[in-house]
This record gives C-alpha cells, structure tokens and sequence, in this order.
C-alpha cells in the first residue's frame, strides 16, 4: 500500500509571498518531512528502570524539554516517563524487545503526524506570531510543546545556526496548520522544497 | 493573558492549559459506607470562594499533567503550583 503524507494535498514547491523583496538566502525554506517512523514511549508508573539508564541504539533518553540525537534518530521529551522516538528505520522490534511490556508501552504513530520543517532567518518570527511560548529562548536540540493558532504542536529546533525548526502535529491538523504557518511566511517570502 | 507555572515545563500561557476545577474535594475512602447526601456532597457541592483557592490545571497543550495551582480568584495572583500528590 503507498502512503499518502499528511500535506500531500496542499504542499508545493515554489516561491510564493514577497520573495521579490529579499535576497535568496533569506527566504524561508518550508518543507514537509515525510516516510518518516515516529513511535511513542511510554514508562509505566510501576517501573523499576531510571529515565537516565535508558537507551536505544546507545542513544540516551533526553531530560525535560531537550532533544537527544545521532544520525537518522532522534528521541524527543514529551512529558515526564513520555518520549516520541523519530527514526528513518523502522525499529519497532528493537523497541519491543529493548523495552517490556510490562514496563513501557510502545506505539507506532508514524501515520498520526504532520511535520513541517522551516529553515531560514525569520523563522522564530513566524513562530511568535501564533505560539505564546518564548521561542528566543529554544535553543539546539531542544523541543516543547505549546500551541499556534489554537492548534496544539511539538516544536523541535534541529538547528541553531540554520535556523531550522520542525513543527510536528496531529495529520487532521496538518492542512490547517500549513495554512497557518504559510500565512505567517508570507510577508518574509517562502519557498516550498 | 494569565502565566501559570507549569510543574514540569514551566511557566506558560494560560492558553496551553485547561481548568481542571476544586482539588481540595477529596473523594470518599473506597468501601467506606457514605449517606447520599455525602455523596451528592462529593459530586456535586462546589463552594464559590473569594480569595486563594487551590485548584487543579491540566498542561493539555503541554506535557499533558494534571498539578494543581494556588491562586486568588480576584486578582488571580498565582502563588504556587505543585504536582498532585504534594501538599501545601
């Protein structure tokens, strides 16, 4: 069966908004992150294994609002004893086995999610105009969750430098959401990759 | 727009959480026999107080826990929040 991304309908790529006025390297970059695995860790209350001796793929487990990262995988703090674990590979039989299911629940959400990754200087900018969170104050490898526009969302800063921030939530709300975040871009200019 | 500090996260906007109603009603012990006037208590008697209130919140746009607040209901001062399980 093909998989179909969550923005298949409504993601283009072109320069759209007023790119005419800024110079190339700062339009923002708006692409949409698909054929991607996500999978949800959950340790249960009756757990005896500590946060910080957790592993996969020798990655630790990131602390409270970090994101820890190596290679294709990336593994996100999504609340306490709960993390989103991004990965190119599907490893959901190295999580079942790595992880009990007696201790942990493991889920496959690889279909429940949207993510919009954005790239480019006025990136935080766009981000203030719909979220109440303090996006100045993300820093590499750090994550949250908060909302925009009403819809709630992960961010994750992939990159300081680049400035290139991943957005990711529920798929019913992916089209909503890129309506959103491309109205905000419009005024800086963007370009769909 | 009211900022509540969040247990875990930290402080927030208003907007990432839900109200989550009294946390000083303390349900009644398991199998213990109570009268349907103690029950009807439990469901549905709310006081409407003026001034510190400990109250639950709930992260739902966060990292999804329930902790409670402190705050005065007239000026909406907050003055602590804990996780559910501490007291005051």
């Amino acid at each position: 069966m093909k998989n179909i991304s969550p923005l298949n309908n409504i993601h283009q790529i072109g320069k759209y908004g007023d790119f005419q006025n800024v110079k190339d390297h700062q339009i923002i970059k708006i692409k949409e992150i698909k054929n991607i695995f996500i999978y949800q860790l959950v340790k249960f209350k009756n757990s005896s294994k500590k946060n910080s001796d957790l592993s996969i793929q020798s990655l630790s487990f990131p602390n409270i609002l970090e994101v820890n990262a190596k290679n294709d995988l990336r593994i996100l703090w999504m609340g306490p004893n709960n993390w989103l674990i991004f990965s190119s590979k599907n490893i959901y039989e190295e999580l079942n086995k790595n992880f009990s299911m007696n201790e942990f629940a493991v889920t496959d959400i690889s279909h429940s999610r949207s993510i919009i990754e954005l790239e480019g200087l006025n990136v935080k900018e766009v981000l203030k105009k719909g979220s109440p969170f303090d996006i100045e104050s993300l820093k590499q490898n750090n994550c949250t969750n908060t909302i925009y526009n009403g819809i709630t969302i992960t961010v994750d800063c992939v990159d300081q430098d680049l400035n290139k921030i991943r957005i990711i939530s529920l798929r019913s709300f992916g089209e909503s959401l890129y309506h959103s975040i491309a109205d905000g871009c419009l005024e800086y200019g963007y370009e769909g990759t | 727009m009211l900022y509540i500090k969040c247990p875990y996260c930290g402080i927030r906007a208003q907007t990432e959480f839900a109200y989550g109603g009294d946390a000083t009603v303390k349900r009644p012990e398991l199998n213990k026999e109570i009268t349907d006037k103690e029950w009807d208590e439990f469901v549905y008697l709310r006081k409407s107080l003026r001034g510190k209130h400990l109250e639950f919140w709930h992260h739902i746009s966060g990292c999804r826990q329930w902790f409670k607040v402190q705050r005065d209901t007239t000026t909406h001062e907050i003055f602590k929040t804990l996780k559910p399980h501490e007291e005051l």
